[in-house]
């Protein structure tokens, strides 16, 4: 990764972890995060340090001279702080494994939700206004997977809830509904009746949805609560004729309705696509879009994260390639963590084969790679080249098959054809008919080849679902595969 | 009798999968391993994780669950619970929330109602598994033929996946596929929630093969065997072993199919074959039970057929090899009787053996008919067609003793000898 070792300044990083004992890295992480970013961990963090620097200015003014000659805003007192207070990690003591584990797991929700503010902010706005004017209104929130929709919505759900209390007003009932759950799409909306009404009866002649329509349209005389409906997965109610998604939406419009609707999904243009209805009418749902992480941003929430333990787990190079990498492929913060704790269990691997003198105490740039090429690199060429030998055969036979004829299907007749002449020419002896229709299932149970239905065996039809380049890309090396793909 | 009893052993060793993996066990590197400390460190940690076993049909993923399922619930007795589903049987989401609220009641001996219906089924889990998480107690579960599991929307996976992403429950999904691209079969959704965790079951190298060869077959040397038995045995087992024939033998036997599971339905035919007088194992016994493994039935049915019926067939296949599309037993006569005439053979037949022979051919599936609705037509003006490849007839023909060798020149034109 020249790339990256250029951007660092070459002065500072030989020499600094002569001098401080290897601590210097993450000093740097931290200062790179400050340079590229303009949010509250900026904020926080020089007053958080301030306290050491004054009380130990004297011993931090030589060394901080390098550093903060190279960088625009040098974090000095952090530089100092991290020589005294970060003790270093022992991945060998479980209990700090244990920690660090967590921190990184998926399950464990942050306390501050970085890099959403934006967002969070608009949904809490719209929900703060709906409210106040105790007006209906709808809300789609949309994104890829992984990029902190659900989080923020808890969020936002729960700073309503305290904003109301402060500001004297009802705080709104919430119900939260994951579509997936539902085993009927129009289910949906007897869980509304069953969570918001459930004191008065339903009148058995008309069908729940007619019963909140009419609910909704009459005029009560006692103000009632706000109701908030956050619907997950909201693409799983699209049905061929869309009428329950549009029915739930239509619900805001009507005159006494009094619920504020915040559907999630992952498709941008669901509002523009299902409910063109909607438009016309003038109550199109606000969209707010859930961007995918940038580098940076995973970044900091990963930092996030850790800062809760005492130690340094990542080398910072590390984890900024891991960034680097999530974040070209999805952006999804799922992978990103996930990446981190394979990367943590490769050290722990390592460990466990090392003898007692080596010194393995924290996550290095090569853990990382071992890691992130364990989740993106895909298996296909490995797995050719672990395939017994007749196997590869029939591999290298449809090469050359879809090669001469330019085509992209042949029969297996053909193939048995073709896989003949390739070992009467390599003086292999060929299995027989019956060997080679039963490694063709094999090879096509295992998703490399598609077999199709005939009647005759000889005449199915055989696609490659694998591209011809793996496959030539796998035998480079090897002369036997090389000669019978160029005859 | 020491023969039957070591064949008893064999027999008993090569059918226990439990024994064959085992083999593996001490290697750190081995997917027992990799499995094992997988789930341990998720059941010691108290974290959620996810894993995909990928491999051929028949390289022991399944065994390999089950082994480290057994060790696992013998060091952790009450901490581990098992969930096993299978894609064929549940690739319905309600039938198989039905059988996940089954086990977990079985499991926990709570009562199961077969009343309930698919929402409660699905609440039930995930309270269960907040109980369980809250108890220490791990959940795991097995789903083999994952990509049966995803077809249609993928709403199972979804929730399991989902209920991993809680802190509360405690649960691991082991997910065995013979298809290579398991996860790429995912909906983005659920692969967003899918640790990328693979374990590949590759074909073993060599000398895994070797190491495994010999765990099933030395006999142990404190057994009930006398002494001098067992060391004769695996004297004479290790000769084998290092003779390049045997090498050989294995070598061609895997470069068709490497899977542990090929490999362990040849050496059960080795072992069969022993020597009941000696009670040894011989280099015969490894090679009879390799011919066994290339058996081609058609030409072994070539073998047992009588002259008229080569005949017949050679006729079949010059018709073929001259492209008519569709012939019956009138135009093969025809033919008959034009190799008789050119050639001035002496097996010249009536018209009422030859069809004799031809029925015979129909009964053996040497041959069919071409339709499927003729059922009124007389046998000799149906179109019929060949189930041997030419391939397989003049190999038949090679093999047959009888054959006379006019019938071999008449092959000599087609080329592919």
């Amino acid at each position: 990764m020249p790339t990256l070792r250029s951007a660092s300044n070459p002065s500072s990083s030989p020499s600094y972890p002569k001098q401080r004992g290897g601590v210097s890295t993450p000093n740097k992480k931290r200062s790179r995060s400050k340079s590229t970013e303009s949010t509250p961990i900026d904020a926080r963090s020089p007053a958080k340090w301030s306290s050491p620097r004054r009380s130990n200015g004297g011993v931090g003014e030589i060394c901080n001279g390098i550093v903060y000659s190279n960088l625009s805003k040098s974090p000095r007192k952090r530089l100092y702080d991290d020589h005294v207070e970060k003790p270093k990690w022992n991945p060998r003591d479980p209990a700090q494994m244990l920690a660090v584990k967590e921190a990184l797991h998926v399950a464990t929700a942050p306390a501050n939700v970085v890099c959403r503010e934006e967002e969070q902010k608009r949904v809490l706005e719209f929900c703060k206004a709906c409210i106040e004017q105790e007006k209906a209104g709808s809300l789609y929130v949309c994104g890829c997977p992984g990029t902190g929709k659900t989080l923020s919505i808890d969020k936002v759900k729960d700073s309503l809830v305290l904003w109301s209390g402060e500001e004297g007003l009802q705080s709104p009932d919430v119900l939260a509904i994951n579509c997936t759950s539902l085993t009927n799409t129009s289910e949906i909306f007897s869980k509304i009746v069953a969570k918001f009404h459930s004191r008065k009866k339903i009148n058995g002649r008309l069908s729940v949805l007619q019963h909140l329509q009419h609910l909704f349209s009459q005029r009560h005389s006692s103000s009632r609560r706000m109701i908030l409906i956050i619907v997950d997965e909201i693409d799983y109610l699209v049905t061929k004729d869309r009428a329950v998604l549009h029915d739930l939406f239509m619900l805001t419009t009507f005159p006494f309705s009094r619920c504020i609707l915040i559907g999630i999904a992952n498709a941008i243009d669901l509002a523009d696509r299902f409910l063109p209805k909607l438009e016309s009418l003038n109550c199109k749902p606000i969209v707010v879009t859930f961007r995918a992480y940038s580098k940076d941003q995973i970044l900091k929430i990963i930092q996030e994260r850790l800062m809760v333990l005492g130690y340094n787990v990542f080398q910072p190079l590390a984890l900024e390639f891991c960034a680097r990498k999530v974040a070209a492929a999805s952006g999804d913060m799922r992978r990103a963590l996930g990446v981190c704790r394979s990367a943590i269990e490769v050290l722990e691997a390592e460990l466990r084969n090392a003898s007692q003198e080596q010194e393995v105490d924290i996550v290095t740039f090569d853990h990382m790679d071992i890691a992130l090429s364990k989740a993106f690199k895909s298996a296909v060429v490995d797995i050719i080249l672990a395939l017994p030998q007749h196997q590869q055969i029939i591999l290298c036979a449809t090469v050359k098959l879809f090669r001469h004829c330019k085509r992209k299907a042949t029969t297996i007749g053909e193939l048995n054809r073709s896989y003949s002449e390739i070992c009467k020419s390599t003086q292999i002896p060929a299995a027989g008919t019956l060997e080679f229709s039963s490694m063709c299932s094999v090879l096509s149970d295992q998703g490399l080849l598609k077999l199709g239905q005939s009647k005759e065996e000889k005449l199915r039809r055989v696609t490659l679902q694998i591209d011809t380049s793996d496959i030539i890309f796998a035998f480079k090396g090897n002369r036997f595969f090389q000669s019978c793909l160029e005859q | 009798m020491a023969a039957e009893k070591s064949l008893a052993l064999f027999r008993s060793r090569l059918c226990d999968t439990r024994f064959v993996h085992s083999a593996f066990k001490s290697s750190p590197e081995s997917n027992y391993s990799k499995l094992k400390f997988l789930i341990s460190s998720s059941i010691s940690e108290g974290c959620n994780n996810s894993v995909l076993l990928l491999g051929p049909r028949g390289s022991g993923k399944a065994a390999v669950v089950e082994l480290v399922l057994e060790d696992l619930k013998m060091e952790h007795p009450d901490a581990i619970s098992v969930i096993r589903l299978n894609g064929l049987l549940h690739s319905d989401d309600n039938s198989a929330l039905k059988e996940i609220a089954r086990q977990l009641c079985l499991e926990n001996q709570l009562l199961f109602s077969k009343m309930a219906s698919s929402d409660d089924n699905s609440q039930f889990m995930i309270d269960m598994l907040r109980e369980c998480g809250l108890a220490h107690k791990g959940v795991i579960f097995v789903l083999d033929e994952f990509d049966l599991f995803t077809q249609g929307k993928q709403r199972l996976l979804y929730s399991l996946l989902d209920a991993l992403q809680t802190l509360t429950s405690q649960a691991v999904v082991i997910g065995v596929s013979c298809r290579l691209d398991a996860d790429q079969l995912l909906e983005k959704r659920v692969r967003s929630r899918f640790s990328h965790r693979k374990i590949l079951f590759i074909p073993p190298p060599a000398d895994d093969i070797q190491r495994l060869i010999e765990h099933l077959l030395y006999l142990p040397r404190e057994s009930s065997f006398s002494s001098k038995y067992v060391s004769e045995f695996n004297s004479r087992l290790s000769n084998i072993f290092s003779d390049k024939k045997f090498k050989e033998i294995l070598n061609s036997l895997l470069d068709v199919d490497g899977t542990i599971s090929n490999l362990l339905g040849f050496l059960f035919r080795a072992v069969s074959c022993i020597d009941m007088d000696s009670g040894f194992l011989s280099l015969e016994n490894f090679k009879s039970a390799h011919l066994c493994t290339q058996r081609q039935p058609k030409i072994d049915a070539l073998q047992g057929a009588s002259i008229l019926e080569l005949y017949i067939l050679v006729c079949m296949e010059r018709l073929e090899f001259k492209e008519k599309n569709s012939y019956n037993f009138t135009s093969i006569m025809k033919e008959y009787k034009a190799i008789h005439d050119a050639y001035k053979t002496s097996d010249n037949y009536a018209n009422m053996v030859c069809l004799q022979a031809f029925e015979h051919l129909l009964d053996r599936e040497l041959i069919s008919f071409a339709d499927s609705k003729g059922w009124n037509q007389p046998i000799e003006f149906r179109p019929v067609k060949l189930l041997v490849s030419a391939h397989e007839l003049y190999h038949g023909l090679k093999s047959n003793s009888a054959c006379p060798a006019i019938l071999q020149k008449l092959f000599d034109h087609e080329s592919y000898k």
